[in-house]
């Protein structure tokens, strides 16, 4: 959900759209808020969108999917304003990062087939990154990490809400620095037996304008041409 | 610091290849290349393992800058790493790391990295560029910044299915018939502190990190924008952070890959950020030198960048066969060339039109 909060210029908000929820110790860095969320998978239609050029993970088209609904949220359609867009990173946190990818690379080589030249566009986390940042227009710094904090968590609720964490923490530093005014914050976790699962949280400048509440759980129909997702 | 290539392990032979300007490339012994259009890399003898040898450079940096035990459990370790080719192969894995971080605990005593970067070629920039900005905002007096590669099968296929390595064999960055990248073994690490907190201790930095810049290209899924705005920006913000002008860089160490449409938007970017300096700022790549080592690269190109600036001695540009019109740039050709400079400047772009900008300071 978009934030409600609007609090006067670089003063601290204490819960900007649940914003604090977010954070290890509770607490909300002054100035920004959380303008829109997204997660995946949502109320209805599991199946993820096909994204031209990924294939065989379901990682890439987990964060695709994910980013595209909180962007839609906040931006209503590709691209976002100029203006924005300009001054926004990208962060993706994953606790298992694209084990989909690996996997068939691995299978090739072991098998003495050739790896499938599409494998290599998609072998690392910037890649989507960078399909996203394309598809709406967004310049800001491109951070992929998988945290710390989250090693061990297996797969659970806590993995994901631990990425979500640190994504957060990083991207509110990125932007305290400098380089960035707001940051779309990705979580998201692909297992080899296809399960897949993500949240994508757009934080900004509290003074930037709020986007109209929309649900958030609907697929973008705006997609890229479809190609196979296995 | 500490950093291990195909040259061997620590500073010493690293800095002898950079005023040697012989490049470590040979056949790799370490795995099957028949059905490979290219069978070349960078590469430790033997058969290295990650976690052992990223522990060792752990060690070295940590030795250099005199932390005991107390400092190192204090301190957040930040790690680059690529993809691990052994988990590939585990049908139970619940990540693509695996178990690289716990032996580097294991090897250096320090607790589970904070963060594993997998930003692809900017992932330890970023990592410097993060623990840069957690020490200047006061979260943290410092940071122990680790990367490591070493050339396996799986990343090998993986680029010569997607046709980027160079078929001659050599890497020519910026040259005229330039044909791709070869990868090649790297790890380095380096501790980050405070100036004012390493003054406390009573050590002596090797440099000073001056400034740092980030910034995307919105452009593509792994092509750089062919403009080189996104960089530009980067170094921009960098020469902003640092509080100086284009032309006191003295020396910069290019990220280019010797591949075609790449090394020429890195040429486009140095342009548009310095200008009508751009033609009189040496610049090299040493991708030429030690190959390309994925997401350890940046930090072995920002140790190489700190050697070269204490040496004072640039390195060279190897495997140049003749100009480009569209890397109209001073480069370092035929050997190292002897300059003292006071900045130097490291750059890193990256899948995802991810790049960074680091500026080195001469202590």
């Amino acid at each position: 959900m978009s934030s409600q909060a609007e609090p006067a210029p670089g003063a601290a908000i204490q819960d900007p759209g649940g914003l604090a929820g977010i954070w290890p110790d509770g607490s909300a860095p002054a100035g920004l808020a959380q303008l829109a969320r997204a997660q995946w998978p949502g109320t209805r239609g599991d199946e993820l969108p096909p994204v031209a050029g990924f294939v065989t993970s379901a990682f890439s088209p987990l964060v695709a999917a994910v980013a595209d609904l909180c962007l839609l949220d906040y931006f209503g359609a590709p691209p976002a304003g100029q203006a924005q867009g300009e001054r926004t990173a990208i962060v993706l946190a994953s606790s298992t990062g694209d084990l989909g990818t690996s996997a068939a690379v691995a299978a090739a080589v072991q098998a003495g087939k050739r790896v499938p030249p599409l494998l290599f566009y998609q072998s690392n986390h910037n890649a989507v990154a960078g399909y996203i940042a394309a598809r709406w227009g967004l310049y800001g710094p491109v951070v992929c990490t998988m945290p710390g904090s989250a090693a061990g968590a297996g797969r659970s609720a806590t993995a994901l809400s631990l990425a979500m964490s640190e994504a957060a923490a990083s991207a509110a530093l990125l932007i305290e620095d400098g380089d960035a005014d707001a940051a779309l914050v990705i979580a998201a976790n692909a297992y080899l037996d296809g399960g897949a699962e993500g949240t994508a949280m757009l934080i900004g400048p509290a003074s930037w304008p709020l986007a109209a509440s929309r649900p958030q759980t609907r697929i973008p129909q705006d997609s890229p041409a479809p190609a196979s997702v296995h | 610091m500490g950093v291990t290539t195909a040259f061997g392990r620590g500073t010493g032979p690293l800095l002898d290849a950079i005023a040697g300007g012989q490049s470590a490339f040979g056949q790799t012994a370490r795995f099957d290349t028949k059905r490979c259009r290219v069978g070349v890399a960078a590469e430790l003898p033997g058969d290295p393992k990650l976690g052992i040898e990223l522990g060792a450079v752990i060690e070295q940096a940590c030795s250099d800058a005199r932390l005991d035990e107390a400092d190192r459990a204090g301190t957040d370790l930040f790690l680059a790493l690529h993809t691990d080719s052994g988990e590939a192969r585990n049908l139970a894995a619940s990540d693509v790391i695996g178990g690289t971080p716990a032996e580097v605990g294991a090897v250096t005593g320090l607790s589970y990295p904070a963060r594993i970067y997998v930003t692809a070629c900017v992932a330890a920039s970023t990592a410097i560029a993060d623990a840069a900005t957690m020490i200047s905002s006061g979260l943290a007096a410092r940071a122990i910044i680790a990367a490591g590669y070493l050339v396996d099968a799986d990343s090998f296929w993986l680029f010569d299915a997607g046709r980027t390595l160079a078929a001659d064999g050599q890497v020519r960055p910026f040259s005229a018939g330039r044909q791709g990248l070869l990868l090649g073994d790297g790890l380095a690490a380096v501790v980050l502190e405070d100036a004012a907190a390493c003054r406390q201790r009573g050590v002596t930095p090797l440099a000073r990190l001056a400034g740092w810049g980030r910034a995307g290209d919105g452009y593509h899924v792994c092509q750089p924008r062919p403009d080189g705005s996104g960089l530009a920006r980067a170094i921009s913000a960098a020469l902003r952070r640092a509080g100086i002008d284009g032309s006191d860089i003295g020396y910069i160490n290019a990220n280019a890959t010797g591949t075609s449409f790449a090394d020429a938007s890195e040429s486009a970017a140095i342009g548009l950020a310095f200008g009508q300096q751009a033609g009189s700022i040496p610049v090299s790549s040493t991708k030429s030198l030690h190959g390309h080592a994925l997401e350890a690269s940046a930090l072995v190109e920002f140790v190489v960048t700190v050697l070269s600036l204490r040496a004072g001695l640039l390195p060279v540009n190897a495997g140049f066969l003749g100009p480009d019109p569209a890397c109209a740039l001073d480069l370092v050709l035929d050997a190292a060339r002897p300059a003292r400079c006071q900045y130097a400047l490291s750059l890193n772009a990256a899948f995802g039109g991810a790049n960074t900008a680091l500026i080195v300071a001469a202590s």
